[in-house]
């Protein structure tokens, strides 16, 4: 649609091309990959909608006839996978409000003022963007249960923060940089303390920084499966994927599949509705290349 | 330089302009010194929680590698025991074997389908960012809930993955996905490939939308074929983007963990290294000794992680 860029006779010729062969086999092509990627998660949907025990039966179209809302039900009353849905939920707004602001004001002042050591600060929060978590699993593990932030939702959020601030300090400094320099200066000169200058004047400026941040981080928490595995304990304290873990490998007996369906998809929905919300700010984020696998 | 003493009677309307001025032509020591204060202060919550989590913690890695540090009760000081006792240890010689292949296994396949995904969106044709954000949305949920999704999609004569694979004449029906050592490696590489190379296409389509479209209609005056044309522009240009992709996926590779965890949790042959780490701590308690092997890992990410800062720094050649 967007062939504007080329001249208007060869945009003639072009299009008309387009329209024809070209044009329907890229559709054609698109639209089957676009099922491939897509259709394993619709299909997730629909299933946990099926009845619980058409889940180890032999797919039938037929399945598809007789909603319910029999797999929802259960996996709240029965698994009590509200609690690990809230926590889930908890320990990704936790993360990422705490991971915004931290990151906000370490950008701010690695951006904008001069200090002794803020090369040093910038060095140890490059370093940290090369450590992954699970080479410090161990040592974390022993230094959290010191400390009895094991089996805790808190301790969980400091360590998500952590480790999702040098992706978050690297934005919000690149967002500080590209203010331009007069604006900070006229705050200044206007008597505006840092705090204020940060609020009042710069908030505008540095939204998309902040929806980038905070949308690796909520991600990152809601999807986290190892460090959640390893730091919590207890049922009620469980997030959401550790939960879905213990379905799958139920020891009493058979696996309810028809509750593991329902529970993927409570764990999917807040990702896509996220991500088709704040797309945008998203791929910024990944464009600008801090992002680890 | 000029534009910020513009601004100053503008917001300053009359009266103390150029007392203001001369305050900000030359700021004392004292607010020098304030502000530099200001600025440390900023820092120190993001440098405290980096110290605390991060650092800290990889110090301590590095002291408990070199203990036989157990879950309770009494340590001591065994040099590089465990180091040496690693290379001797054929189940993590294996898993770092395993990891590795998987590895090899994976990585081609996923740059080849996300470039050709981002190739294929290229021109922002009629549906062409609709198309981007489905093939992404295997990322955007993650791989820890779509491997419990496979954990039911792949029952033999339940899920869909038979149902679908025997339609198709592909598999026979009733096939056990995740039993044999070959069938299951492949059966989560396929998912792996389907799962993130709409990272590949993303970061390749910001790349591709950097190169100027000039440079083809001029291969194109010439009659340059497609192929020469992705050779000889997309592919120089793409350098940078390519090598992060790469590094990316070889990253997340290397620390794989939740699908072999979810999809293979008893097949002692589908071990990757970070589950030998977290198997070898947390199951067997032989802490210090998958600390050591934990140690090895910041070491090969480290240089991976270099690499992708160099690339990142431009010029770098890679």
């Amino acid at each position: 649609m967007s062939d504007v860029a080329l001249e208007p006779t060869r945009r003639a010729q072009r299009g008309r091309r387009d329209r024809s062969a070209n044009f329907y086999a890229y559709l054609v092509v698109s639209i089957t990959l676009a099922l491939f990627f897509v259709l394993p998660l619709v299909w997730e949907a629909a299933r946990s909608f099926q009845p619980a025990n058409l889940a180890a039966a032999t797919p039938r179209g037929a399945d598809f006839t007789h909603f319910t809302l029999g797999n929802y039900r259960a996996v709240f009353s029965q698994e009590h996978i509200l609690t690990n849905v809230l926590n889930s939920l908890v320990v990704a707004v936790g993360t990422a409000l705490l991971t915004t602001i931290v990151a906000t004001l370490a950008g701010y002042g690695l951006a904008k003022f001069r200090f002794r050591g803020s090369g040093l600060a910038f060095a140890a929060i490059l370093l940290a963007l090369m450590i992954p978590f699970q080479a410090v699993l161990t040592p974390l593990f022993i230094e959290l249960n010191d400390m009895h932030l094991t089996n805790s939702l808190v301790g969980l959020i400091l360590v998500y923060t952590t480790f999702n601030l040098p992706f978050g300090v690297f934005v919000m400094r690149n967002t500080f940089q590209q203010i331009p320099q007069e604006l900070f200066e006229s705050a200044e000169v206007d008597g505006a303390g840092v705090m204020t200058t940060l609020v009042r004047v710069l908030r505008p400026l540095i939204v998309p920084g902040l929806a980038t941040t905070a949308i690796f981080a909520f991600l990152y928490s809601w999807n986290e499966f190892l460090q959640a595995l390893t730091f919590l304990e207890t049922d009620s304290k469980l997030t959401l994927p550790v939960k879905l873990f213990d379905i799958d490998t139920s020891t009493y007996g058979a696996i309810n599949y028809g509750y593991l369906s329902s529970g993927i998809v409570i764990a999917m929905v807040p990702c896509i509705v996220l991500y088709l919300a704040l797309q945008r700010y998203y791929v910024q984020g990944l464009m600008s290349g801090a992002v680890k696998g | 330089m000029n534009e910020r003493f513009d601004l100053a009677p503008v917001l300053h309307p009359g009266g103390q302009v150029d007392a203001e001025r001369t305050l900000h032509r030359a700021p004392s020591s004292a607010r020098r010194r304030r502000k530099a204060r200001t600025g440390g202060l900023l820092v120190t919550p993001a440098l405290a929680l980096i110290v605390a989590f991060v650092l800290f913690p990889l110090g301590f890695a590095i002291y408990i590698s070199l203990t036989n540090w157990p879950l309770i009760g009494p340590y001591h000081y065994i040099g590089l025991e465990n180091y040496r006792e690693l290379f001797h240890d054929p189940e993590f010689l294996h898993s770092v074997r395993f990891t590795v292949t998987y590895t090899a296994i994976v990585t081609l396949p996923i740059f080849f389908l996300g470039y050709g995904l981002a190739v294929l969106l290229r021109a922002n044709r009629f549906g062409s960012k609709v198309f981007r954000t489905l093939f992404f949305l295997p990322f955007v949920v993650g791989l820890t809930t779509e491997s419990f999704m496979f954990a039911i999609e792949l029952q033999p004569g339940a899920g869909w993955v038979d149902w679908a694979m025997s339609h198709l004449g592909l598999a026979s029906a009733t096939q056990a996905w995740t039993v044999t050592h070959d069938r299951t490696l492949l059966t989560i590489s396929v998912i792996v490939i389907w799962f993130a190379s709409g990272l590949t296409m993303l970061i390749l389509t910001g790349g591709m939308q950097g190169i100027p479209r000039e440079l083809y209609e001029a291969a194109d005056v010439d009659g340059a074929s497609w192929l020469k044309k992705e050779l000889r522009i997309t592919i120089p240009l793409l350098r940078r983007s390519i090598a992060l992709s790469l590094i990316i996926s070889v990253i997340g590779s290397f620390l794989a963990f939740n699908q072999f965890f979810i999809l293979a949790q008893n097949n002692a042959s589908l071990e990757t290294v970070v589950e030998w780490v977290y198997q070898t701590a947390f199951t067997s308690y032989h802490l210090a000794y998958g600390t050591s092997m934990a140690l090895l890992l910041v070491i090969v990410i480290g240089i991976v992680s270099m690499a992708q800062f160099l690339a990142l720094r431009g010029e770098t050649e890679l």
